[in-house]
């Protein structure tokens, strides 16, 4: 069998990558998942604005409290409140992907969007930060946007080197 | 109560088959259905059962299967009793 070899790797790495690279049988790397006790977890999420104006016309206030805190919908008031609102929800699932932790219970409501003026912030509480302290989460970096159609969100999570046993 | 829920899913689920004539243990997700549909799944549950559903029951696999739906709508069921 040919050796793979990752696009873009140099011939022959530096000590440092030896370490922390390991190579298996046919010469293909896995990358390690951590570095020096720092881990980065992503998530990501897009929703269809129709299903988030269907739902608002089917349940009204009943979905927007099962989702969304007071802050997030007052936040969305105004011009693109659907779009808005269709972002968040794809945010709280991006966070929820970032977990990869699929058998715990995920509130949507400790999940909120805030804002630093122009800039989304992420804000966790309940038993949904108390996990993101177990999993060493020490920094967050979150991304909306949406179009006529959909809404997405990508969040960026930063782990420090104290993260639990298990919390992978 | 199997046949109930498959109707919420019929109406709420957007999925790609007719939920009334899916496997009880077939993996809903597989067969469309989004986390933002069980949103919806959820609240006509609780508007049909007269239930409510608590954080400790919101996760994925709640909703992974018409038979997983139906052992939490169940045990809701019997502690609103």
């Amino acid at each position: 069998m040919e050796r793979a070899v990752a696009v873009g790797l140099p011939e022959r790495v530096a000590s440092v990558e030896e370490i922390l690279w390991h190579r298996d049988d046919y010469g293909m790397i896995t990358l390690p998942d951590e570095v020096d006790g720092h881990r980065v977890r992503v998530g990501c999420d897009v929703v269809a604005i129709q299903d988030v104006q269907d739902s608002l016309a089917a349940f009204g206030d009943r979905y927007l409290r099962k989702v969304f805190t007071a802050s997030e919908i007052n936040d969305c008031r105004g011009s693109n409140r659907v779009h808005r609102l269709a972002a968040r929800f794809a945010a709280k699932e991006a966070v929820i992907k970032a977990f990869a932790e699929p058998d715990m219970p995920f509130p949507w409501r400790e999940i909120e969007v805030t804002r630093d003026g122009p800039l989304p912030l992420l804000r966790l509480s309940g038993t949904l930060a108390e996990q993101a302290q177990h999993q060493g989460w020490a920094s967050s970096s979150l991304s909306l946007s949406h179009a006529d159609c959909h809404a997405m969100a990508v969040v960026l999570v930063v782990c420090g080197g104290n993260a639990g046993a298990g919390a992978r | 109560m199997q046949d109930r829920i498959r109707e919420v899913l019929a109406a709420h689920g957007r999925m790609a088959v007719d939920p009334r004539e899916v496997d009880d243990r077939a993996d809903l997700y597989d067969l469309g259905l989004t986390s933002h549909a069980s949103v919806d799944v959820m609240l006509e549950l609780e508007e049909v059962f007269d239930i409510e559903f608590p954080d400790e029951v919101l996760k994925k696999a709640t909703f992974a299967s018409v038979h997983n739906i139906a052992q939490v709508v169940e045990g809701l069921v019997k502690l609103s009793a």
